[in-house]
């Protein structure tokens, strides 16, 4: 039960073997859906035909295939899916042409939804509204049988491809945002401020300090204040993160000032038992500016 | 959508990410309290911490519970990974094998209210962590 198969990247006949006997298809189911795609392969225009004309009512309909030749391109990739599916050929090849598909509705972002739907509508069509009876009652419940194991594999190749592809998206997302979210301003002669938001993971502490060390050697500053009051969570993972940070700086001669400690926040790190002494912190920003400036020895005066 | 149970996936530092900022918010659903909120999320993220470092793949569960004098927020943490060798000693401040501030089991036991752990190299490590609501 804990075996996971990447679909993304089935290459041995092992993996193929795996998920045949998960969706339990059999010779026998093969050979069903063979017999029935004699029947229906010939026919697959008309299926092509049925198809659209129920697609024509659905929601995504004009988003995606207003276009002629999208539409066209679209109907003979389909005729040759359905192809490839009697022809039982469950291989290599079928896997990947299914991970296609899951991919290229991941990314012109058709749904999910809209696939599983289709494939329904198409079984209707091709295992009942275009049935032409001649087979027994009995053969005929069988290839019903066989070729929903089939499409149902299908279906998690599809999926799971999807989700691969959406979950890499986001991946990607979050991690251009990250490399935005480290922007070091020089704020006066010497100081340095660096405003931290969302989550602190350490792939982006250890971004955080490359910017914060290159930053304090161009601009030679002897102060920098990291606000965290835009961070939403502490834990110990990221406190020892920030005493690091405040250790490296200090190699450099210059003192770090963590502001903007919210109460929660300085409630659960004593709580957690985090030595914190080593680090200079604020409540707020303005606390740390005036002690950035002292420390500086830069006086502000309203002027007379 | 309201829902009182939460359950997360763990296999990486980014479902560590995505279960903390949920639980985070599930837990300001049920009180407003941002200490509350925020001891809610730290636990998350310690647990889910220690599943990817040491097990790799586990499952975090965030309930509400109503008992019969109070509200609770019930954190479990399961993995099936090579377990703690000696709890005790896990249990101790500044006890760590990973290299980390050592702090993290037993902070946890301090920003909660119950803490329960098992844990051997057969089963795995499951942890169970409950926070009191006083307003019902």
């Amino acid at each position: 039960m804990n075996k996971i198969v990447n679909t993304s990247n089935i290459t041995g006949l092992e993996d193929a073997s795996y998920l045949l006997s998960r969706y339990e298809i059999t010779e026998k189911d093969i050979s069903n859906i063979k017999k029935y795609g004699k029947i229906i392969v010939k026919r697959l225009d008309e299926y092509v035909v049925h198809f659209y004309e129920w697609m024509k009512n659905q929601p995504e309909y004009t988003e995606f295939f207003s276009n002629d030749k999208m539409l066209i391109s679209v109907q003979n990739r389909q005729i040759e899916y359905w192809q490839e599916f009697f022809a039982g050929e469950i291989n290599n090849d079928y896997f990947e042409q299914r991970r296609l598909v899951g991919e290229t509705h991941a990314r012109i972002n058709l749904s999910l939804d809209s696939y599983l739907a289709g494939a329904n509508k198409s079984m209707t069509i091709l295992m009942e509204d275009l049935y032409d009876n001649s087979l027994s009652a009995k053969a005929y419940a069988e290839a019903v049988a066989s070729a929903s194991k089939l499409v149902n594999l299908d279906s998690s190749i599809i999926v799971s491809t999807f989700a691969e592809l959406t979950n890499r998206t986001i991946a990607e997302q979050s991690e251009t945002l990250m490399k935005m979210s480290t922007p070091v301003a020089a704020i006066w002669q010497g100081i340095l401020l660096l405003p931290v938001v969302g989550i602190i993971d350490s792939k982006r502490a250890q971004d955080i300090m490359n910017a914060m060390l290159i930053k304090i050697a161009e601009t030679q500053s002897k102060v920098i204040i990291l606000d965290i009051s835009g961070v939403g969570m502490v834990d110990t993972a990221v406190a020892n993160h920030l005493i690091k940070i405040t250790k490296a700086t200090k190699l450099m001669g210059c003192e770090c000032t963590i502001s903007g400690l919210s109460p929660a926040i300085a409630q659960t790190i004593v709580e957690l038992g985090i030595d914190v002494d080593s680090i200079a912190t604020t409540a707020n920003l303005k606390d740390a500016l005036e002690s950035a400036f002292s420390s500086t020895g830069i006086t502000i005066k309203a002027s007379p | 959508m309201k829902t009182n149970e939460l359950r997360f996936h763990i296999a990486s530092e980014f479902d560590v990410k995505l279960a903390v900022l949920q639980a985070g918010k599930f837990a300001s659903a049920i009180d407003s309290n941002e200490t509350v909120v925020q001891k809610i999320m730290t636990t998350v993220s310690e647990l889910a911490q220690n599943i990817v470092k040491y097990a790799g793949v586990g499952h975090i569960h965030v309930r509400k519970i109503c008992r019969s004098d109070i509200v609770v927020i019930e954190i479990i943490a399961e993995d099936t990974g090579p377990g703690i060798r000696n709890i005790e000693l896990a249990m101790g401040d500044n006890f760590s094998s990973g290299g980390t501030l050592g702090l993290g089991l037993p902070g946890v036991k301090r920003l909660m209210d119950e803490f329960h752990i098992e844990s051997n190299a057969k089963d795995g490590t499951s942890v169970t962590a409950v926070k009191w609501i006083h307003d019902k």
